[in-house]
């Protein structure tokens, strides 16, 4: 039970930097690394409350697969909107010369 | 295949193990299709935060961060109390898992109030994304859709912990029926794994909600 302890210990202390996370002054762009605590609580839980390894082999591939599909989906569902051009719409049916980019709202 | 199989087994598994090997696979198959259901939200999350940062982050300073943070804590403490009920149970302390179960289903309880809570702040504050909108100007869009994001992913969050409480009282139901011991407590473990990855949507949720957007 000891080890249940020290797990629920680092948990708290990750939820603690977590929420410090939030009072951060960093810009917009960098924000989303504050999502690391969370990952790593994750991860305990998967590989200490869930004990994920000591499941065998099956319920290991289910959680690798379920890992890789979700790449697979935030990678390819991400790629869209963080590679695309935005052209100002052709105002009249008068042809707009060069397409000047629009980035996204910052 | 023997016809001598333990108490519990069906007459499908060649042994106890056998059986409770294809509940625990069986659960992780199950949540391995939640991950791709929740995935579906956080790249909502992405998409809408890329186009809408300035709108997007108006919208996460108005979320109530210590009720949120509360909720963590209790979250990561049910997960940990139930563990000591499953390893209770693994020493044969039935009396133990049935008061971990109870303490668990409690924490979940107090989250879902602190939950209606928030809810109810939130739409006092004129937070409802339909409704007379707090915010104007050039944030409102990007933060109407925050608390788009925001109401559809507490709202299936707080539906999972429902089924969670309702399936750990189950647990301790059948604990105090005594049908469980040392040997076989295979839905023990398989509730633990349901309400494991609960928490473990809600420490993804946490950032994404209330963390990422409050200075930006």
């Amino acid at each position: 039970m000891r080890h249940l302890l020290w797990m629920w210990l680092a948990l708290v202390a990750l939820g603690a930097c977590a929420f410090g996370g939030a009072f951060l002054p960093l810009p917009a762009g960098l924000r989303p690394l504050l999502m690391l605590p969370s990952l790593v609580m994750v991860a305990i839980l998967a590989l200490g409350f869930m004990e994920v390894r000591r499941g065998g082999a099956l319920p290991g591939a289910f959680a690798l697969a379920a890992i890789f599909w979700l790449f697979v989906l935030l990678g390819l569902g991400s790629a869209d909107p963080l590679t695309r051009r935005v052209y100002p719409a052709d105002q009249g049916g008068a042809s707009v010369p060069g397409p000047p980019e629009i980035s996204p709202q910052r | 295949m023997s016809e001598n199989v333990a108490p519990h087994t069906h007459f499908q598994y060649e042994d106890a193990r056998h059986q409770a090997d294809s509940a625990i696979a069986g659960m992780w198959l199950f949540l391995a299709t939640e991950v791709l259901f929740f995935g579906g939200l956080i790249l909502a999350w992405i998409f809408c935060r890329h186009w809408n940062p300035e709108g997007f982050a108006a919208g996460a300073k108005e979320s109530v961060l210590w009720i949120g943070t509360v909720n963590l804590a209790l979250l990561i403490t049910s997960s940990f109390v139930y563990g000591l009920g499953q390893a209770a149970i693994e020493a044969g302390r039935v009396r133990m898992l049935i008061w971990c179960c109870l303490l668990t289903a409690g924490i979940g309880v107090v989250f879902l109030g602190l939950k209606l809570l928030e809810w109810h702040v939130d739409l006092d504050e004129n937070l409802w994304p339909a409704g007379p909108f707090k915010l104007h100007g050039a944030e409102a869009d990007g933060g109407r859709l925050f608390w788009i994001f925001y109401f559809v992913a507490t709202g299936l969050h707080a539906v999972h912990m429902l089924v969670g409480i309702v399936a750990v009282c189950w647990i301790a139901l059948r604990a105090r029926r005594a049908e469980f011991t040392a040997d076989w407590h295979t839905p023990v473990t398989v509730v633990g794994l349901y309400w494991s990855f609960v928490d473990m949507v809600w420490i993804v949720l946490y950032p994404l909600i209330y963390v990422v957007g409050r200075l930006s």
